[in-house]
């Protein structure tokens, strides 16, 4: 049987196809010396030997900063304006797997009591199209989590290498309208696809003795916080780059008689995010704000939304400038 | 040297004179190094020593850090780039010399970022602090690991930093303005440029100051603006080029060359270079009657 195919030499046509229709490609490209997700206008800006891009695609999702109201201060009067939320149709390609894995945790934060347009609008308008793993680097983890470059959580489309094609799986019927919408550019042949590459699930990390763990809290003042985090210098690189990090702080930002009110990336790294008014500052030591994150990914999180708090993606590994890896605590945790 | 390192290390632990020694060990694979706190004497073997040593650990030794001060007297494993950044720290009355122990390693160099290595230390992966360094010697020392170094820094500093900012002084202005507002727009606002820096120690940065809020937190081009030219400003006459920040930052924003740049403002106007003599303050928190400036009389 004939299966659904996309060619890569016709990449560039499947860009035309959705920006003619108005909509945004992001994809992983070459900027300032790493991959990144961005926006792209053509195929020849698009990655193709890259393991995972740098950032996550959150933030096509949920934008660093964003304008959510403007306001104006009279005399007497506050006018308080909403704004349209700017949600182009996108469609996200070369994601991968891991990735793809954090957007049901995404969704039920931004809809738990509250709908948060900005969140959902985006979503429904957003096509997530990721591509299986043929490499990966030892930051990699995402077996050890239960997924793997075969997982197709979250995505609308799956592809796989194949040669100079890859083989074309819609998941959802977002992703098979998506498919249907751009037939001309699918095509059927009989490919084989390349070999994924798994990681290596690491040995001694067993995740649920490390949720198990976690919940009896009195490990919560135990000195292996200290003594696995003190290294951490407190910087929020590890939760900027996370596809499941999802915090922010709401600013005024303006003169003294208008201005905008911005949803802003926070991180649970920095001290201030707990400081409160009065001076108290629950979290005052860094173990205690890295013991927050690793709690909020393998306790918290996936309890109260039954989504993943980790994807094993590796980033947070990557990008930290001490190399605090958080698999080396979750080995801590499974013993 | 590790050896010697260790045993060192060994001796200084279990004579008391320090409680905590800070150094380099490897990662689970043994890929990459981390900094690690060894208190217990038995524990020294996880010191290592190799061109992947890059970070400046001088940053442990900053005010912020009150847990690792609450383990009592350190000391320090450190580069000649480090010990200059410790100098810095002293002059500006952050502790002083006794309160640390220096475990100077003589340096052939170290990689720029962990991920280039490739098992062997090649010109190309190396940052160009090393090849200009003065300090593969360290100087300012309790103890000595290694071999004297006879690498001469090139009179004239040469490499790619240098280079890109000749470059860029050779612009006009805007085409000035426009290369770094190019480079500021990826900033995410994650601050590790500061958090890995050893010199930026204030507790609460003008960026948590939000009454006014000063500096805009949002990552939009006035905020990143207004972000990088605070932290290169409180940087002037102070930073020693270690080039952390820019090792550090996620989206890869050339740090190293605002940096250099100041470093060759400062040289030019004081012929001043910080971290090498922890007895001269620097210039910008000195008065001296001989000042050539006249507003300042």
């Amino acid at each position: 049987m004939a299966d659904k195919i996309l060619k890569k030499a016709d990449l560039g046509k499947l860009i035309e196809s959705v920006t003619g229709k108005g909509g945004r490609f992001v994809a992983p490209t070459t900027d300032s010396r790493q991959i990144v997700f961005k926006k792209v206008k053509s195929a020849e800006e698009i990655a193709t030997d890259y393991i995972l891009a740098r950032n996550s695609f959150k933030e096509f999702l949920f934008p660093q900063t964003e304008v959510v109201a403007e306001f104006t201060l009279g005399k007497d009067t506050v006018d308080m304006r909403g704004v349209e939320v700017h949600a182009p149709q996108t469609v996200i390609f070369g994601a991968r797997p891991c990735e793809a894995a954090s957007l049901k945790g995404m969704h039920a934060l931004f809809t738990w009591d509250f709908i948060d347009e900005f969140y959902t609008k985006r979503e429904d308008n957003t096509v997530v199209v990721t591509v299986g793993c043929t490499k990966a680097d030892d930051a990699c983890f995402c077996t050890t989590v239960n997924l793997s470059p075969a997982s197709t959580e979250g995505a609308d489309v799956y592809l796989r290498e194949a040669g100079e094609s890859y083989t074309v799986e819609a998941i959802t019927d977002k992703g098979k309208k998506f498919v249907e919408a751009h037939a001309a550019v699918f095509g059927s042949g009989s490919v084989k696809a390349d070999p994924l590459v798994m990681p290596e699930k690491i040995a001694n990390i067993d995740l649920a003795k490390v949720s198990e763990r976690l919940k009896d809290k009195t490990h919560y003042d135990d000195k292996v916080w200290p003594k696995l985090t003190r290294k951490c210098i407190g910087c929020g690189a590890c939760t900027f780059v996370c596809p499941t990090c999802r915090c922010f702080d709401i600013v005024d930002e303006g003169t003294a008689f208008e201005g905008e009110r911005r949803k802003n990336w926070d991180s649970c790294q920095y001290d201030t995010f707990t400081l409160h008014a009065s001076g108290h500052n629950p979290r005052e030591h860094q173990h205690q704000r890295w013991r927050n994150r690793f709690m909020c990914k393998f306790n918290f999180f996936p309890e109260k939304f039954s989504g993943k708090g980790c994807v094993g993606c590796g980033r947070c590994v990557r990008v930290c400038p001490v190399r605090l890896d958080i698999t080396e605590v979750m080995e801590e945790f499974s013993k | 040297m590790e050896k010697t390192l260790r045993l060192k290390a060994k001796e200084l632990l279990e004579s008391g004179e320090v409680k905590v020694v800070i150094g380099y060990g490897w990662n689970r694979s043994k890929t990459r190094t981390t900094p690690v706190f060894i208190t217990d004497p038995a524990d020294v073997d996880t010191l290592v020593w190799n061109p992947l040593c890059v970070n400046n650990l001088s940053l442990y030794l900053t005010r912020k850090y009150k847990e690792i001060k609450a383990l009592g007297r350190p000391a320090i494993v450190a580069k000649g780039c480090d010990i200059r950044n410790i100098v810095v720290l002293i002059t500006e009355g952050q502790f002083k010399r006794e309160d640390v122990f220096i475990i100077g390693m003589t340096c052939n160099g170290t990689v720029y970022k962990q991920d280039l290595w490739k098992g062997e230390l090649t010109p190309n992966i190396m940052p160009t602090k090393c090849h200009n360094c003065d300090v593969r010697n360290p100087h300012v020392t309790d103890f000595v690991v290694g071999e004297k170094s006879t690498f001469t820094p090139p009179e004239v500093p040469t490499g790619m930093v240098y280079d890109k900012v000749k470059d860029l002084d050779s612009k006009s202005q805007s085409e000035r303005w426009a290369f770094w507002v190019k480079e500021f727009s990826r900033c995410v606002k994650c601050y590790a440029c500061r958090q890995v820096c050893p010199l930026c120690y204030c507790e609460r940065c003008i960026t948590e100051k939000n009454m006014p809020q000063w500096i805009e937190t949002s990552a939009h081009p006035r905020g990143n603006l207004s972000w990088n030219l605070t932290r290169a400003m409180h940087l002037v006459g102070r930073c020693t080029f270690c080039g952390e920040c820019e090792r550090s930052c996620p989206v890869n924003i050339p740090l190293n060359l605002i940096n250099q740049k100041m470093i060759g403002v400062v040289k030019e106007a004081f012929d001043f270079k910080s971290g090498y003599d922890e007895k001269t303050h620097p210039p910008m928190i000195v008065f001296s009657p001989d000042d050539k400036e006249n507003f300042i009389k």
